[in-house]
């Protein structure tokens, strides 16, 4: 072994004990919070848990279970608006967890309006089954399709035979899919905000004015898609026949 | 004087034979012990009872009193009696328990002696003789102070159809203590109460009785012969005894049975006859598809709350099924309306009513519906079938169809359609009712709290794991297509090759040890195999100047055709003339330097 690989194994070693170490002390950090509150939570003090689980998430902690805890939190506190948003949030990361679905569904029938999430277009609907799937399991999809992809296409270029070119084709073909699947994916979270209702009862607006006239009500909980946004209004709407102006600080997102 | 003194004796000595006796409970009088018994009848019927009394002389509270096995009676204790009695000085005790003897079977029975052990000395009453007849039937109930009846409203009643069992007592008497038991298997009926006992008066043969009636219904669950075992009522007549009070003024008053004095009561067990039955099976014939086992008489109705609504909004849908019969058991399927609209059965309730001595009722089925779409939608007929015992055929009755309009919603259609979870187990058709709802409990697992936010590192593995596989096919694909022209094509073959051959020999020529003149032939044959391998030529016997003319074809820069000259033409001079040493690396050097050109140019 020469002197120069000595070398470059002892920064190695260097740079992964004394970097890595604070991440994992972060993460240590955060769950040792998380199981904290999970202790209030238990003993119904919920004030509590709502205060540590808010304190994680502010420190950038971006975890389904986290949101679902903190949206069940918020329940127990009767803030149904504070739940459905975290549950929506929890359920861009989970979106199999049958048990996230259930409270939501819960939590929205304790709404006056009982609005369930809007509907994510024709594209969305054509790639079924990319509700079902999040954005960083979609990433990792990708990941792998790709390197099976070329991997194959590496194969074909070996053994230039039938099979393997049918087999370039399938794979050529799933990889379009979910890359079509994790653009579309990808475009919805970044530009088709969902937002919830956090008071009571608030007016919508047919312009960016409290004098305004007032076109439709929402109350506490309902679920919104969110238009544009101007200074201190949001457009939002629930259909194309419903759309309005809403103070930002109305609503959650 | 001496009659104070003599009073004050008496008292003393029965105050101490008082604490004596009190002291030591159990003192032996072994001269006066004896035990005897007695029954207060001893002819008696199935109906009756009697009391036996087994009494200890000379003991107070023996504990150890055996009484003789009884299997043809039903014992009970009816209770001790201790008495003290003191004649002058003489002293005697006894204690006397009571025994209500129930007779199980007719018949003759000896009541063996009862056994008292007092420390080893045996002490044995007398038996007695009873015989145990049958009560008077029949008519001769008539003559009695009370008697009690069974009845039934049908024999031969269908599966499933209702039968009522009544009981009556009649009773002159008044009577105390009343203990009806009406048994019946559950395996062969199944029960429902009617209301509470009837009471009134029916005069029979001239003679009024107080009637007590209580009735049940009973659904026959098996076809067969089935019984309805007897039913025994126990109770206790009061005899009032009047005597002369008869012409008394005070005689009502002294009668009253706050006064008790004058009333003597007798316990009796009063025990019916089975009831035979032959449960029939419900004709084959004209039963219609789905039919449900309901027997009775039944109406059937529906009401729609809302006829015009807006989708989204919901309305309820009441259908209403009354009669007599085995209602409860009455179930509704919705699987008709779930094509057209969202359905959320609820429970459904049930008021019993008594139509004369039938049991019947209403229940009550309530479906919220949200309908799927705008338009006009028909709520369509329900329909029920049953057997009618009473005309032995089978009905079905429908309701009409209900017409509703539903207009476009202002709401959205999805509102109003979060289903909770308990709806779809009430639908399987399970009788557990939904108490609450709540949300499901936080996660627990700290596995699952990695936190996966998208950083750059995840940036980098993403971008590399995306881009890498693309850069590594093109690497492959380009080794391979050299490959295979490397594998296929001579001529490129000797052009790709040609540079390292040349620069291996003449590393080899460097190291080698030869004559000035052989080294400039193999040198100048390096160059010339070199370019031969370049352009793809044939052998290497050419000229510098053919070398030069070859170079210029390829388009070789001008100054390195040359070069190359100069260099050819410099070992084909130096074979011919003397050369020193020492020029042999420079040449070596010059040739190296020369070929890296030429290898840029091409």
């Amino acid at each position: 072994m020469t002197i120069q690989i000595k070398i470059l194994l002892c920064a190695s070693t260097f740079i992964f004990l004394f970097i890595s170490n604070p991440i994992e002390a972060l993460e240590d950090d955060a769950l040792m919070k998380i199981v904290q509150a999970n202790e209030y939570y238990h003993e119904k003090d919920y004030q509590s848990a709502l205060k540590v689980f808010e304190n994680v998430v502010a420190h950038g902690h971006n975890n389904g279970y986290l949101y679902y805890n903190l949206g069940n939190t918020h329940m127990r506190l009767g803030n149904t608006g504070y739940a459905i948003l975290n549950y929506l949030k929890a359920k861009s990361l989970l979106p199999r967890n049958e048990n996230l679905d259930a409270n939501l569904r819960y939590a929205i029938s304790q709404t006056v309006d009982q609005l369930n999430p809007p509907p994510k277009g024709l594209i969305s609907g054509l790639l079924f089954w990319q509700k079902s799937i999040s954005l960083d399991e979609h990433l990792r999809l990708l990941i792998i399709f790709n390197i099976v992809f070329w991997s194959v296409s590496i194969g074909l270029l070996y053994y230039r035979k039938p099979p393997w070119n049918m087999l370039k084709n399938i794979s050529m073909g799933i990889l379009l899919l979910i890359f079509a699947s994790t653009g579309t994916q990808y475009y919805l979270q970044t530009n088709q905000k969902t937002a919830v209702v956090l008071k009571k009862k608030v007016d919508i607006k047919s312009d960016r004015g409290i004098h305004d006239i007032t076109l439709f009500q929402l109350h506490e909980g309902a679920i919104i898609s969110v238009d544009a946004e101007y200074g201190e209004w949001v457009n939002i709407s629930l259909d194309k026949d419903k759309t309005g102006w809403i103070l930002k600080e109305s609503i959650g997102h | 004087m001496n009659h104070s003194i003599k009073i004050n004796f008496q008292g003393w000595v029965i105050l101490s034979t008082l604490l004596f006796s009190v002291a030591i409970p159990s003192i032996v009088f072994s001269d006066d012990i004896r035990l005897s018994a007695s029954v207060d009848k001893n002819q008696l019927t199935l109906e009756d009872s009697i009391e036996l009394s087994v009494t200890i002389h000379g003991v107070r509270k023996a504990s150890n009193l055996e009484l003789p096995p009884l299997p043809d009676f039903e014992v009970r204790s009816a209770g001790t009696q201790s008495s003290t009695q003191i004649f002058n000085s003489d002293i005697r005790t006894s204690t006397t328990h009571k025994y209500l003897l129930i007779p199980k079977n007719l018949g003759s029975f000896v009541i063996g002696p009862a056994i008292l052990n007092l420390t080893g000395t045996v002490y044995k009453s007398d038996p007695i003789i009873v015989s145990v007849e049958k009560p008077k039937s029949g008519k001769a109930n008539l003559n009695k102070n009370v008697f009690i009846e069974t009845s039934v409203s049908k024999r031969d009643p269908f599966v499933n159809e209702q039968l009522i069992y009544t009981f009556k007592l009649f009773r002159q008497l008044e009577a105390r203590n009343l203990n009806l038991n009406m048994p019946y298997d559950e395996s062969l009926f199944r029960k429902e109460d009617i209301g509470k006992a009837k009471r009134y008066s029916q005069i029979i043969d001239g003679i009024t009785y107080d009637v007590e009636e209580i009735s049940m219904a009973l659904f026959p669950l098996k076809v067969g012969k089935a019984v309805i075992p007897p039913s025994i009522l126990e109770l206790d007549l009061i005899y009032r005894t009047q005597g002369n009070r008869r012409h008394d003024p005070f005689a009502r008053f002294f009668n009253d049975p706050f006064f008790g004095g004058s009333t003597q009561s007798v316990h009796k067990i009063l025990t019916t006859k089975q009831t035979d039955l032959n449960i029939r099976r419900l004709p084959e014939e004209g039963k219609p598809n789905g039919f449900k086992n309901l027997v009775g008489r039944f109406a059937i109705s529906a009401e729609l709350g809302k006829t015009s609504l807006e989708a989204g909004d919901t309305t309820t849908l009441t259908v209403t099924v009354s009669g007599t019969g085995n209602i409860l058991d009455v179930i509704l399927s919705d699987h008709d309306l779930e094509e057209r609209f969202k359905v959320y059965p609820d429970q459904p309730t049930f008021k019993q009513t008594i139509h004369g001595n039938q049991i019947g009722g209403e229940k009550v089925f309530k479906f919220a519906l949200v309908p799927y779409s705008a338009g006009d939608k028909i709520i369509p007929p329900i329909s029920l079938s049953y057997f009618d015992p009473e005309k032995r055929k089978y009905n079905i009755l429908s309701t009409s169809p209900i017409n509703l309009t539903v207009k476009p919603g202002v709401k959205d259609d999805t509102l109003n359609l979060v289903q909770p979870e308990s709806m779809s187990y009430q639908r399987n058709g399970s009788s557990v009712s939904i108490l609450a709802r709540d949300i499901l409990p936080i996660h627990t697992q700290l596995n699952d709290y990695e936190n996966i936010s998208f950083n750059n590192t995840d940036r980098a593995i993403y971008g590399i794991g995306i881009v890498a596989p693309v850069l590594l096919y093109i690497f492959v694909a380009g080794y391979i297509r050299y490959y295979h022209r490397i594998k296929d094509d001579a001529s490129y073959f000797r052009k790709q090759t040609a540079y390292n051959i040349a620069k291996k020999k003449l590393y080899k020529l460097s190291l080698s040890n030869t004559e000035s003149k052989i080294f400039v032939r193999e040198l100048s044959q390096i160059i010339r195999e070199y370019i031969g391998n370049k352009l793809n030529l044939q052998g290497t016997a050419f000229t510098s100047i053919e070398v030069e003319k070859k170079l210029t074809e390829n388009c070789f820069e001008q100054q390195k055709i040359i070069s190359v000259k100069k260099l050819l033409q410099k070992c084909e001079s130096m074979q011919y003339m003397p050369v020193a040493t020492g020029e042999n690396s420079e040449l070596i050097d010059e040739s190296v330097y020369l070929l890296k050109e030429l290898e840029k140019q091409v």
